[in-house]
């Protein structure tokens, strides 16, 4: 990180709020593939009228360009492992790649109902047994991955 | 429109921590996932536990949405099999490439070109699972309509 980084335990808590205030205002289940599958959704129909869900993505990029503006710049160059591990020809790599790894998280995601947000966070504080489930295996899978990577890379 | 407005000052506020906690960043991802760090654990440890103990209170109050006046509840989500199998590609894509859709959107925010593939295959993706499967798994938008929860409807059509 280029950028000090918020505690823990102040930015914890402010992510569980959103949670809330999403279901006190909305009883709405705050999720950002929701926001993802509401915008591409409405735009295969030709519409540009989104719900709270596509206007929550659009605000979770409008608070990101207004933190790096505020920070003076993105908080990182290059992009992981990937670009230290692929360098010179390899480079060309790394693009199919998180294409590839795109196309298994959009997909994923909406097949198991939710990500890291809306089954990891909102799921697993509505003690819901299907997100529980999922996040012990979303979390499982990308460790492994991340340890099978490390070895291959 | 105070629906849409409370859902872009919460995506904000969701942005902006994402982005100053770190999260948008592959490295810090990736040094969780090979634990080289606790930090995203405890942070999301303690999201978690902020937002079960204000759920908790929330619907123990028993009381109505604030803009939508809806009673505040929501159906249990029974266990099926693509909640499995749905998390294991996603855990894949996101060990790869140290993203999930939330810093996928930040990256964007904050301008990071890399990212750019990855958000192509998230909407390549969802547009595909919409298009083959032409029904909505996201209970962002549940409508509490009683037993039988509105998942098993879901379930008969996913098993096609």
């Amino acid at each position: 990180m280029l950028h000090p980084q918020m505690p823990w335990y102040a930015a914890g808590p402010v992510l569980g709020l959103c949670v809330v205030a999403c279901r006190l205002l909305l009883n709405g289940r705050l999720g950002i593939t929701g926001g993802f599958s509401e915008v591409v959704g409405r735009l295969r129909a030709r519409s540009l009228d989104f719900d709270w869900r596509g206007w929550l993505l659009i605000g979770l990029i409008v608070g990101a360009a207004g933190y790096a503006l505020a920070a003076g710049g993105p908080d990182f160059h290059g992009y992981g492992w990937l670009t230290a591990a692929l360098r010179g020809s390899d480079r060309a790599l790394i693009a199919p790649i998180l294409l590839v790894a795109g196309v298994l998280i959009g997909y994923g995601s909406k097949l198991a109902g939710g990500c890291t947000s809306g089954n990891g966070l909102s799921g697993t504080a509505m003690l819901s047994r299907a997100s529980l489930a999922a996040t012990a295996t979303f979390f499982a899978t990308g460790i492994a991955v991340s340890f099978i990577t490390r070895a291959i890379a | 429109m105070s629906r849409r407005l409370a859902g872009l000052g919460i995506g904000i506020a969701f942005g902006v921590v994402l982005s100053w906690s770190g999260m948008t960043s592959p490295t810090v991802i990736r040094q969780a996932l090979l634990f080289e760090s606790a930090y995203l654990f405890l942070f999301f440890a303690s999201a978690v536990a902020v937002a079960t103990a204000g759920l908790w209170l929330v619907r123990r109050l028993r009381v109505r949405a604030l803009l939508t006046g809806e009673p505040i509840r929501w159906p249990d989500q029974p266990l099926q099999r693509r909640h499995i199998t749905g998390s294991i590609l996603f855990g894949i894509g996101w060990g790869i490439a140290d993203a999930c859709p939330g810093p996928i959107a930040t990256q964007l925010g904050q301008g990071i070109t890399w990212g750019l593939w990855t958000l192509a295959g998230v909407v390549i993706g969802v547009y595909a699972f919409l298009r083959l499967r032409g029904v909505e798994t996201e209970p962002a938008t549940e409508r509490w309509t009683g037993p039988p929860a509105s998942g098993v409807a879901i379930d008969r059509r996913l098993a096609r």
